[in-house]
């Protein structure tokens, strides 16, 4: 256990995720995750080397999110970490259940993590900056990144291709770098770590995680990992090998502009959350 | 031999036949390996790990989706 500690905080100091001083906002959703990367950054925190604030996101979710927003809590206290609630109810005036159910009728279900994404993204950056945070982490693990790769490969995604990455390169400065510190970390090894912690953890799947190409790709992957139990590094490694390349053909270089509406950074004129508001806007 | 499975909430005695390891186990209940850390007697323990008469056999699933 004390291995995979180890490998993380190698990562961090050879990605260069965080400098001394740095002030980190962890999204943390209580899942096995998010509460190990508070655990290992936690330990960053208590030595001095870095300021640490824990923001849980309550998307509104009904029966399975307020159990992942206790334990989350939970896990802060225990550890005298600062954290910080938010809702989608405050920010958008809606919970991601209403938006399901009253906007969505007709593309159903598949869409729900399409707007979970974009405005927990949106979210996380306003609260980044609210907070002065001048990072902020987020416990994908070598799973979840493997499958971003493959999907967007698939998918001919290229400009989506060129983001992925250990660390995010602002291309605008009211965009907080994003770092993860888990890339490099199996999902199974993650819930080892937790179980053998005995860390207080969500284990629960959302009721929205159906049918997405992701989930199915997802699968695709574990099932190789089966027989081919390297399958996952090795992709990893080989993207992280043309990635220069990638971003030098299609990255896009010019610097972004500001959503007229939120001041969210955005390369049009609305920003993706403010764009789904306006949209819905007809429907109230 | 006999064998208690706890999966979750879900305590239950199970008989099974045979000299059979922690993954031959998962099979005969219908649960990938890949998804779930399993405590034998109290301690984590691979796929390969046999299973003995008297054992208690604790599947923790780890992997959701979401
Ligand atoms: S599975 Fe989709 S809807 Fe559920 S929390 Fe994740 S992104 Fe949001
Ligand atoms: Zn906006």
């Amino acid at each position: 256990m004390e291995s995979i500690q180890n490998k993380v905080l190698k990562d961090i100091r050879k990605y260069k995720l965080l400098e001394k001083g740095d002030k980190v906002l962890l999204g943390l959703s209580g899942g096995k995750d998010s509460v190990m990367l508070l655990d290992i950054l936690n330990s960053l925190r208590k030595r001095n080397i870095i300021d640490l604030v824990a923001v849980t996101i309550d998307e509104g979710i009904h029966g399975y999110r307020e159990e992942g927003v206790e334990i989350a809590a939970r896990n802060a206290k225990k550890l005298g970490v600062e954290h910080k609630i938010v809702t989608f109810k405050e920010y958008f005036g809606r919970t991601l259940d209403e938006i399901i159910s009253k906007y969505t009728i007709k593309e159903g279900r598949r869409n729900a993590c399409t707007y979970c994404g974009v405005f927990r993204r949106w979210i996380l950056n306003r609260v980044a900056r609210d907070e002065g945070a001048t990072k902020i982490a987020t416990g994908h693990n070598l799973d979840d990144e493997t499958q971003s790769i493959v999907m967007n490969y698939l998918e001919g995604n290229i400009q989506n291709l060129t983001r992925i990455g250990p660390k995010s390169e602002s291309l605008n400065d009211k965009f907080t770098i994003k770092i993860k510190p888990l890339r490099e970390i199996p999902e199974k090894e993650i819930g080892l770590y937790v179980v053998a912690r005995e860390l207080d953890v969500h284990f629960a799947g959302c009721p929205f995680a159906i049918e997405s190409f992701r989930a199915e790709v997802g699968s695709f992957i574990k099932e190789l990992s089966r027989e081919h139990p390297t399958i996952m590094y090795s992709t990893l490694r080989g993207f992280d090998k043309m990635k220069p390349v990638l971003k030098r053909e299609f990255s896009r270089k010019y610097p972004i502009g500001v959503c007229e509406k939120c001041g969210e950074p955005s390369a049009a004129s609305l920003c993706k959350a403010c764009s789904f508001l306006k949209d819905w806007e007809d429907f109230d | 031999m006999r064998i208690k499975l706890i999966i979750g909430e879900n305590e239950e005695i199970i008989e099974i036949s045979g000299n059979k390891t922690v993954k031959n186990l998962l099979d005969v209940i219908n649960i990938a390996s890949e998804t779930v850390v399993v405590k034998k007697n109290d301690c984590i323990v691979i796929d390969e790990e046999p299973v003995e008469d008297g054992d208690s056999i604790e599947v923790i699933q780890v992997i959701y989706g979401g």
